[in-house]
């Protein structure tokens, strides 16, 4: 009876003991290769070059995922909606793919601390004054209707009680209008900013400011149980922005200026 | 150039390389899921429905849900319940052999009954072996029957790889579809990839044409 009972705990404890199995971490670093989603659609973060090679911030922020971990990159190219099925269904490992961290996501995917954040600009034309995003009071105004700049912009314009705001059809209206002086300032993402002052079609525009506006912050997503490679993907978020190959993220695929605080203020994480 | 496009010669290079990838993939799908559908169908045919129900019920399973819902199912199969890492190429081929075999199978057993039994119990009467009644009786004969349909099976299967897409595969049409999101150009990309596919198609079919003639002229 005493040796049944002897026998009986020595199998649970073994069974208790069981040796830990692989997670995904493991499984990555084994196989040596990486599998990224990545959207290939959504300039200046996943495109194509000339050659039809994948290049981008996303591209760039998973080969360095990949060498941080000691393997091959693999570049999966998915579209928005399919981001997160691939990543159910096991097409890829982790999914650097400019996700928004909204919580209805996090009930289906793990989601790491945010690596960048999209944040929205003030741009305005050459001939206003206008020294930061509050020069913006008196002026005339517009965006893209219905956006959420736009919604933003007219609250500010209805506060300030002065100047006047503008609606337009699409974001290119917007921005020739601005070129040929009939706006001041417009509000749009940074990297769409960037993007149109770079290209040369708008003449006569200037980013000025950042416009005080939440950012849409976006993170890193694998599945919802792999905490030791969320922890490893925290880890190397935070080692991007502090050994500074964040900053030169940056500069390389939206321009220059300061990339966005990746902080909260007065909230842990 | 008669008209403007941005279509560059290296991306004509491109999607040379995923007409490759499409012939290789078919030639290799239609090779196995022939040598399969052919034990298949011998099988079926020989056993009688009631003991070939279970593999007719297999081969049904991959006849009646789509491929694409296939190629998914297994990738995610070999990748996350078997713990594979294997390529997106082998799971392509290996869905894309199982599906031409399931319907090479059919093939090949309509072709067996379309001999006359008559002339195979002659054969056997003349003191040939099963062997030799197949090989020399039913395989020339049914071979001139299955062939239009296996042609027409094989080019299916070669439009049908269009889809290995979803196991990351780029094939011909992959790779019209990423030009046409950096060039912004589907009309004209389409067209061309669709003469891609036709001058991988026309000789397929038109050897098949020689091949019926040359058949039944002996």
């Amino acid at each position: 009876m005493k040796s049944s009972i002897l026998a009986m705990s020595v199998i649970a404890a073994t069974g208790l003991a069981a040796p830990a199995f692989a997670d995904k971490l493991d499984d990555i670093i084994s196989s040596g290769t990486l599998r990224c989603a990545v959207v290939l659609d959504f300039p200046p973060m996943g495109s194509r070059d000339e050659s039809n090679t994948p290049i981008g911030f996303d591209v760039d922020y998973c080969n360095d995922l990949a060498a941080a971990l000691g393997v091959e990159a693999e570049i999966v190219e998915t579209t928005f909606p399919e981001r997160i099925p691939a990543l159910m269904s096991g097409r890829v490992d982790v999914a650097v793919a400019s996700t928004s961290d909204t919580l209805e996501r996090a009930k289906t995917v793990g989601f790491s601390i945010p690596y960048y954040a999209f944040e929205n600009a003030v741009v305005a034309n050459e001939g206003v004054e206008m020294a930061d995003w509050e020069g913006m009071r008196g002026k005339t105004v517009g965006a893209t209707a219905g956006t959420y700049e736009a919604i933003w912009l007219e609250e500010k314009v209805a506060e300030w009680g002065e100047g006047s705001f503008r609606p337009y059809q699409n974001q290119a209206d917007v921005f020739l209008a601005l070129s040929q002086g009939q706006l001041d300032a417009t509000v749009s993402t940074v990297e769409v900013a960037e993007a149109n002052v770079a290209s040369g079609n708008f003449p006569g525009i200037k980013i000025v400011d950042k416009a005080p506006m939440v950012p849409d912050y976006v993170a890193l997503i694998t599945l919802r149980e792999e905490y030791g490679l969320i922890n490893y993907m925290n880890l190397f978020i935070n080692q991007q922005v502090r050994t500074g190959r964040y900053d030169e993220l940056y500069e390389k695929w939206v321009g220059e200026g300061e990339p966005a605080d990746l902080t909260v203020q007065g909230v842990y994480r | 150039m008669f008209f403007d496009t941005a279509l560059s010669t290296n991306d004509l290079i491109f999607l040379a390389r995923g007409a490759g990838m499409t012939l290789i993939v078919t030639a290799i799908s239609v090779f196995f899921g022939t040598v399969m559908g052919i034990v298949f169908g011998v099988f079926r045919y020989q056993v009688g429905p009631w003991w070939a129900a279970p593999l007719t019920f297999v081969l049904d399973i991959f006849r009646s849900i789509p491929l694409l819902i296939q190629l998914v199912l297994a990738n995610a199969f070999v990748t996350t319940v078997l713990g594979w890492r294997v390529s997106g190429f082998t799971v392509a081929c290996g869905v894309l052999s199982l599906y031409t075999a399931a319907y090479c199978a059919e093939i090949v057993r309509g072709g067996i009954e379309a001999v006359p039994p008559t002339l195979r119990r002659a054969a056997r009467s003349l003191g040939m072996s099963w062997g030799q009644d197949m090989t020399s009786v039913v395989m020339p004969l049914a071979a001139r029957i299955a062939l239009p349909s296996w042609i027409g099976l094989a080019l299916g299967v070669m439009k049908d790889s269009a889809l290995v897409y979803v196991v990351q595969v780029v094939e011909l049409l992959k790779s019209a579809q990423i030009l046409i999101t950096r060039l912004q150009e589907p009309l004209f990309l389409l067209i061309v990839c669709g003469s891609f596919y036709f001058l991988i198609s026309f000789p397929i079919a038109r050897f098949g044409g020689y091949l019926e003639r040359k058949w039944s002229r002996d």
